[in-house]
């Protein structure tokens, strides 16, 4: 078999991409190894985060130099990144679902170009546009009519009471998060729902569906794996997000929040956050752990993406098994 | 202990090398020197220094046309760490390296610049327009969550004549690494054995958990978020004293070492200036928090350019003493007229002469 440069140069471009992939995990791994090792399983476990003094003179903890009083636990932002994109996803898949429907189905032809390409915008507003948004108009919101609401009607739920002061929180980041994610969500599914087979369609109005029925019931489960997919992609912006979070999050440290008002911190804004100050760490050991949050963060995405493609599967299993 | 020290270093030059691609990619010193003929600096650092580096480059550049000075705010933090990893020329910071840094770089110089001071300041309907009076103790616990309403005694002792009511405080600190939260912290740290023992200072500390105390970014995020949340209180660089008074924020009255309630003026940060001058040493490197003096403003610092002796060769080597013996010329870059913009003080003749003495050391 000859070997042109035309197929050398695809197998090369082919390989770079799970190459690079490799190469971060490779370069995460190894960069923070000496922080897993000092840090152990308290790293998962623990709520304090504290660079130490970086103005003593660094001391020996368990065979490793890190300055006085150093203590790397990552808790509260595991539980603030998993709550701030669980709640974005709630509220974000049914929107999607109904937006993607609507613009399928129940819109004039003439409006639909104009109307998907308004979603497909939103899905390309810059994240700090809606970090900046979310600061000066829905913080303040939140703290004056929707925190002292929830205390009034909802306060009966443990998880609704005790207003907010500042409007900066886990329900704020939240719904920041869902404006972000719902344009991707809405435009996957919109362009999974416009392939579903007109004989399909036809087939459910024929046996007597109203256009309703025919959506939920033809429509849906035809695109369920591009539900999923377009849930994960949107879950994959919701875990990563930084900037716009870290605007509105409160930043909290060493603490789990107790309301849906609470002051919360992500993992990738805290790297972000504390990347400054970890760098004058001489030991090098700050800049460490945050690698290893990033690697926790790489693993907590792989195992949400293994999940939902397992579950993708016993969907197309169920179905086949079905017909 | 140095071999220890230098073998994670190199890891994190790399490190460094791939955020400074994004941050200096474009406006790199390198790239840029291969084409043009004059020189490029790259100077990084203090969001705080930021504006006034923008008012001094272009002016400088102007009547030194074959140098061109690129700046950025990315913190303190990274000033230094560009500076380290010989990315920037010149690295801005609030804060000094500490000494287990300068053990591990005995080539980086922190020079003096100017000095600047850190305000209090809260946002108590009814309160604003008065300056209430506050203590290192009592700001310790509050950003401790020990004192937690407005109408504490601890407060009300300070501030007999005024009635405060039993509203929640809303403590604000910085999220990110800051030299304004290094200046606070330090404050707190001098004045408060207990805060000193227990959280101490440093550009970003792990804060006690305050219930209902919130983290912002920068120095505008803290005036933003302290102007929407009424009893909120917040620590803000003097530079953006205009926000503050377009917020409506009031500002405290703190107590120096001596006892006495002062403001933030020229004068007040010139005595502690003063009061501290003196015990400044040949390096530079000196906190200048809780002066002594009864009219000293106990939060104030030096603002630092943070450079390595050993340029990679003698025409930038000359170029960064140019500017920043420029910088620090009450005829160029210390007249009034850059210094009132971000109101900082110039640096006193003495310290003036010890920061001479340090630009004269940059070589090739």
């Amino acid at each position: 078999m000859r070997t042109s440069p035309f197929r050398v140069g695809l197998i090369g471009l082919s390989g770079a991409v799970p190459g690079i992939l490799v190469a971060v995990v490779l370069f995460l791994a190894i960069y923070s190894w000496p922080a897993i090792r000092f840090n152990g399983l308290s790293f998962l476990v623990g709520k304090t985060w504290n660079l130490g003094n970086l103005y003593a003179s660094p001391v020996t903890v368990g065979g490793f130099q890190v300055p006085h009083g150093a203590e790397y636990g990552i808790l509260v932002f595991i539980v603030g990144t998993l709550a701030t994109s669980a709640i974005a996803l709630m509220i974000a898949v049914p929107v999607s679902l109904g937006v993607a429907i609507f613009l399928a189905e129940g819109v004039p032809e003439r409006f639909r170009p104009g109307l998907s390409l308004i979603v497909e915008l939103l899905a390309v507003v810059p994240s700090v546009v809606y970090g900046l948004w979310g600061v000066t108009v829905l913080a303040p919101l939140i703290a004056h009519v929707v925190a002292p609401a929830f205390n009034d009607v909802l306060g009966f739920i443990p998880f609704f009471a005790g207003g907010s002061a500042t409007g900066f929180g886990l329900l704020t980041a939240s719904l920041v998060l869902t404006l972000m994610v719902v344009p991707i969500i809405t435009a996957t599914i919109y362009s999974a729902l416009r392939q579903v087979a007109d004989s399909d369609k036809e087939a459910a109005y024929a046996l007597g569906a109203l256009k309703f029925e025919m959506a939920t019931r033809a429509m849906l489960p035809a695109v369920r794996g591009s539900i999923v997919g377009a849930v994960i992609l949107g879950l994959g912006r919701a875990l990563g997000e930084t900037m716009a979070v870290l605007m509105v999050s409160g930043g909290a440290i060493n603490y789990l929040p107790t309301t849906l008002m609470s002051p919360i911190s992500t993992m990738a804004a805290f790297i972000v956050s504390q990347l400054d100050s970890a760098e004058q760490d001489p030991t090098g050991m700050a800049v460490r752990s945050l690698a290893e949050i990033a690697l926790v963060l790489f693993v907590i995405t792989v195992i949400v993406n293994a999940a939902a493609r397992l579950i993708t599967r016993g969907l197309h299993v169920g179905l086949a098994s079905r017909g | 202990m140095q071999i220890e020290a230098g073998k994670p270093l190199r890891r994190r030059t790399i490190l460094l090398g791939s955020f400074g691609a994004g941050a200096a990619g474009v406006l790199g010193p390198g790239s840029r020197r291969a084409f043009a003929a004059g020189i490029s600096l790259l100077e990084t650092g203090s969001t705080l220094l930021y504006p006034l580096f923008n008012l001094w480059v272009p002016k400088y550049t102007a009547s030194n046309p074959g140098v061109r000075i690129t700046t950025q705010g990315t913190g303190s933090g990274t000033g230094i760490a560009q500076t380290l990893s010989g990315v920037a020329q010149i690295g801005a910071s609030d804060a000094y390296m500490s000494d287990p840094q300068v053990k591990q770089h005995p080539d980086i110089l922190n020079i003096p610049l100017a000095i600047s001071a850190q305000t209090v300041n809260y946002n108590v309907p009814g309160f604003n327009g008065t300056n209430l009076k506050l203590s290192g103790p009592v700001l310790a616990g509050i950003y401790s969550g020990r004192i937690t309403h407005w109408n504490d005694p601890a407060i009300g002792k300070l501030n007999p004549g005024a009635r405060l009511a039993a509203h929640v405080i809303t403590p604000v600190h910085r999220t990110d690494g800051s030299g304004d939260t290094f200046i606070f912290t330090q404050y707190l740290a001098a004045s408060t054995p207990e805060w000193a023992g227990s959280v101490g200072y440093g550009t970003t500390i792990s804060w006690p958990p305050v219930a209902g105390g919130i983290g912002a970014i920068g120095n505008p995020g803290m005036v933003q978020a302290s102007g929407q949340t009424p009893y909120a209180i917040a620590y803000i660089g003097v530079s953006f004293h205009n926000e503050i008074a377009k917020a409506g924020l009031g500002t405290a009255m703190l107590q120096n070492r001596d006892g006495n309630f002062v403001l933030p003026t020229p004068k007040t940060v010139g005595a502690a200036a003063a009061a501290v001058q003196d015990k400044t040493p040949p390096d530079q490197r000196i906190s200048l928090i809780f002066a002594p003096g009864p009219d000293s403003y106990p939060i104030i610092n030096y603002e630092y350019a943070i450079v390595n002796r050993r340029q990679p060769n003698e025409t930038i080597a000359a170029a960064v003493r140019n500017f920043l013996a420029w910088a620090i010329d009450p005829e160029g870059g210390s007249a009034a007229g850059f210094l009132d913009a971000v109101q900082f003080l110039p640096l006193p003749p003495k310290i003036a002469a010890l920061s001479k003495r340090q630009i004269a050391k940059i070589g090739a």
